[in-house]
């Protein structure tokens, strides 16, 4: 009887995997290795950034069963996932919201590991691994958000193609292998959704592995005490010793804590998912729909906002260089300095340091959320121009505001406050601008303003100069007396550039 | 030790809550996306959602706008539905843009005739195409139209060239902007906010408006003053 009881037969089969597996023996020291005493609360981050990484990897299996990775459909089948599917939307939002907290947690994470300089001898490529899974999060992120097919995709596609263009020498071969065209379509979904799906996630996978490996090879680090310092020829030894004396095992002792701080912020999540919902789908490129403002992730929005200080002739070397310079950096951190003390009081230099990036990152964060950097997709197409600037015109002027809406100049510039802002409001422009000036602002373009010169003819380029020169305060349309003889041949040859009073009088 | 335990304990229970009551009320929960309020293609709604993101800013109403103004019913006496489905799908001129599948553009054909029947419901007046007068360019005589252009236009726009106090119409610069359909629709409709009369209106020496076939040879006329390429602007 008691040879065939479920514990007994379940007991043998356990044995019988385990003889040919190896797997608990395998198993057993990752739970049971021992970690410092007094690493309480501060060692539960990176935990909890791997728990957001199991369920983004969950969720996203999920949504990949349901999502169509192709151009004409992706925008549609994420409507669909949100409002067919039995908890479709609570997918998304969990996939989203996960995203970004997993961004979060790993900045906090590596936040800790700098102020405590965890990444000092042994734990180096410890941190090394760290930068490079930071990255690929990043990029996963990245590419996450261009799934959405939505304008705030074609947002993160348009600077991503402007960076890849400002690249020397390779800049069409780089922009072309990014988008896999020349301009942003079809080819670009699937090049993206092959990144997002299968090579950073595997990429991730691999890093973390290695990061988990490293933790166990080095050990968990012990609290940082002042006085107490790396020594690379004595140190293993030491923590060693102190672990048999003063260690507690993994599990439970620590994984209790990294387990009701997981529970804790998957609480959280659950939270913020059900509440605040999916992000977007935002507008898509579709005319039946009004179109929204396009805005980066959050992850990115301290970019967009860095952009959108920059001097327009320093954006090339920023954006090229920052990204590169920012990777070597955060390399060279543990290969700089990797041993002597440890604790932030003894190295107030790195705790500035550390202050000054987490406020410039805040600070420049809310300025992207802020700022009016991007153009109003639709202004030439939605915003008339006003009445007051057409009235009075002459007809080859009222074209020059078809012009004007034609070649998208409202996209970037407003009249009476409508409009994008990436360029200044052109209400008055008439008081700043000779002709001359103006042919030569929209031929050759400047800094942010794209150059108009081949795209519009002579016809086009005369009607919008002359145009723009009503555009002054003090414009005022002639008196107009229905079927009066007016002697006033006031306009000049057709062809030349009318002064700007000339053209306001008829 | 004890603290721990009660937390552990404390996060399972509220996590088990949480996924039941999500369970249970998913449908109900804030965060889910209200379905998307697209208007049926074809109601009024429809019609002025397109309208407003994709001809607005081109085609408005009274001053306002730069091409003829779609919202004022002056515009509808003439035109047909057909016409404004080319217009849509093929664009017109230089500067109307095509916004047909050929080009590009979002609209299918059943779109664009939605979108052309929705919008005469709205600011159509209630009126049927007149009868009197085409919407589309018909063919006419230059030199007959020259004759009438001194008399019913010179006025207004000047004789050749000059320009009056409307502004020259014989410029080439504008004429190599403006379709022979646009000139049509522009003596045809006119635009009363901005003074310009439409074609049966009161004019010097018409005081009852034009006749329809001098529309025509006005349009001739004007068409015929059109520089053939560009390079005919160079002075
Ligand atoms: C992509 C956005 C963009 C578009 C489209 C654009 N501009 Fe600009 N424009 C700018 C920016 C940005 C500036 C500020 C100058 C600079 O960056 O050097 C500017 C400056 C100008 C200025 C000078 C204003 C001043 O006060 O100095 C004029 C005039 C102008 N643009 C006219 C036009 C016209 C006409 C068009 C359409 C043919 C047009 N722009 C299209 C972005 C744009
Ligand atoms: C009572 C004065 C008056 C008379 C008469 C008149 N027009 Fe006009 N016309 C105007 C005004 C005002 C405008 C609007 C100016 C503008 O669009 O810039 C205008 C505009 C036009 C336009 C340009 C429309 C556009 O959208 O580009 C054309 C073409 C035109 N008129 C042709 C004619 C012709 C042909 C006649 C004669 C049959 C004529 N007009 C008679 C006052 C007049
Ligand atoms: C960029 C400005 C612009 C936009 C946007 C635009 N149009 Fe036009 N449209 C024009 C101009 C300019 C003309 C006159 C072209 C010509 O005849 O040379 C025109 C002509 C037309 C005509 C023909 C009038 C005639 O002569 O019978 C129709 C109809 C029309 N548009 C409808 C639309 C509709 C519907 C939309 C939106 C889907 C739209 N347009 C968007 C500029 C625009």
């Amino acid at each position: 009887m008691n040879q065939t009881s479920p514990s007994r037969l379940i007991g043998a089969a356990v044995d019988w995997v385990e003889a040919r597996t190896g797997a608990i023996a395998f198993i057993a020291p990752l739970l049971t290795h021992h970690v410092p005493r007094n690493a309480k609360w501060w060692y539960v981050f990176g935990s909890a950034t791997l728990m957001f990484f199991t369920i983004q990897i969950v969720t996203g299996v999920c949504l990949a069963t349901l999502y169509a990775p192709s151009a004409a459909e992706a925008w549609e089948s994420l409507r669909y996932i949100d409002e067919q599917v039995p908890f479709g939307w609570m997918l998304r939002a969990l996939h989203g919201w996960s995203s970004n907290a997993m961004v979060v947690m790993m900045a906090i994470h590596m936040l800790q590991v700098f102020l405590h300089a965890s990444y000092k001898f042994p734990r180096e490529l410890n941190w090394v691994t760290g930068v490079f899974l930071l990255f690929t999060v990043l990029a996963l992120a990245f590419t996450g958000q261009v799934m959405r097919w939505d304008q705030d995709a074609y947002w993160g596609l348009g600077i991503g193609a402007s960076i890849a263009d400002r690249i020397p020498v390779f800049g069409n071969q780089v922009r072309g292998l990014l988008l896999g065209g020349p301009i942003i379509g079809g080819e670009t979904l699937s090049r993206f959704f092959a990144l997002h799906v299968f090579v950073l996630p595997g990429a991730a996978i691999g890093l973390v592995g290695l990061h988990l490996a490293l933790i166990m090879k080095n050990g968990i680090s012990e609290m940082p005490k002042p006085g107490e310092t790396v020594e690379p020829a004595t140190y293993r030894e030491r923590y060693e010793k102190r672990m048999e004396k003063d260690g507690v095992p993994f599990y439970p002792d620590a994984a209790q804590r990294d387990m009701v701080f997981c529970g804790a912020c998957l609480v959280l999540l659950v939270v913020l998912a059900a509440v605040y919902g999916p992000f977007g789908p935002g507008g898509q490129p579709d005319p039946t729909l009004i179109d929204t403002n396009p805005r980066p992730d959050y992850p990115f929005l301290w970019i967009f906002g860095a952009v959108s200080l920059l001097p327009p002739a320093s954006e090339t070397a920023v954006m090229l260089v920052a990204p590169l310079v920012g990777v070597l950096v955060l390399v060279a951190v543990p290969f700089l300095s990797n041993a002597g003390e440890r604790a932030p009081s003894r190295r107030p230099g790195m705790v500035l340091i550390a202050s000054l990036a987490v406020m410039a990152i805040a600070a420049l964060t809310w300025e992207g959320k802020t700022s009016p950097w991007s153009p109003v997709m639709d202004g030439w197409s939605a915003l008339p121009t006003p009445g007051h600037f057409i009235d009075g015109r002459t007809p080859l002027q009222v074209q020059g505001a078809n012009v004007f809406q034609f070649a998208q100049c409202r996209n970037c510039h407003s009249l009476d406050g409508l409009g994008g802002e990436r360029g200044p409001a052109l209400d008055a422009i008439a008081t700043r601008m000779t002709p001359d000036q103006l042919m030569r602002q929209i031929q050759q373009g400047d800094g942010n303003m794209p150059a108009f010169g081949r795209n519009l003819d002579s016809a086009q380029m005369t009607a919008l100069v002359s145009f723009l020169t009503t555009l002054r305060p003090d414009f005022e349309a002639p008196a107009m007396i229905p079927g009066a003889q007016l002697p006033l041949p006031v306009r000049s040859m057709p062809g030349e550039v009318t002064t700007p009073v000339a053209a306001g009088t008829r | 030790m004890s603290v721990l335990r009660v937390g552990f304990i404390v996060c399972a229970v509220v996590m088990c809550g949480a996924s039941v009551l999500s369970t249970a009320a998913c449908d109900r929960l804030p965060g889910r996306p209200a379905v998307e309020a697209v208007a049926a293609e074809g109601t009024a709604e429809w019609t002025t959602q397109v309208f407003n993101t994709s001809c607005r800013g081109c085609h408005a109403q009274g001053k306002e706008g730069s091409a003829v103004p779609l919202m004022d019913s002056e515009y509808w006496r003439a035109a047909t539905d057909a016409q404004v489905v080319r217009a849509v799908l093929e664009g017109q001129g230089v500067l109307m843009p095509a916004f047909g599948p050929a080009a590009g553009g979002p609209f299918t054909p059943s779109q664009a005739n939605a979108l052309a029947s929705g919008m005469r419901a709205l600011w159509g007046g209630g009126l049927k195409p007149s009868t009197a007068i085409s919407g589309t360019v018909q063919a006419g005589s230059a030199d007959r139209g020259k004759s009438v252009f001194e008399t019913a236009c010179a006025s207004c726009h000047g004789s050749a060239g000059s320009g009056g106090s409307a502004g020259s119409v014989t410029d080439p610069m504008y004429l190599r902007l403006i379709s022979d359909q646009g000139l049509w629709t522009a003596v045809v409709a006119g635009r009363a906010a901005l003074g310009s009369p439409a074609w049966n209106m009161p004019m010097p020496n018409r005081p009852s408006g034009l006749a329809s076939a001098e529309v025509a040879d006005v349009v001739a006329y004007l068409s015929s003053l059109r520089p053939r390429s560009a390079s005919e602007l160079k002075p």
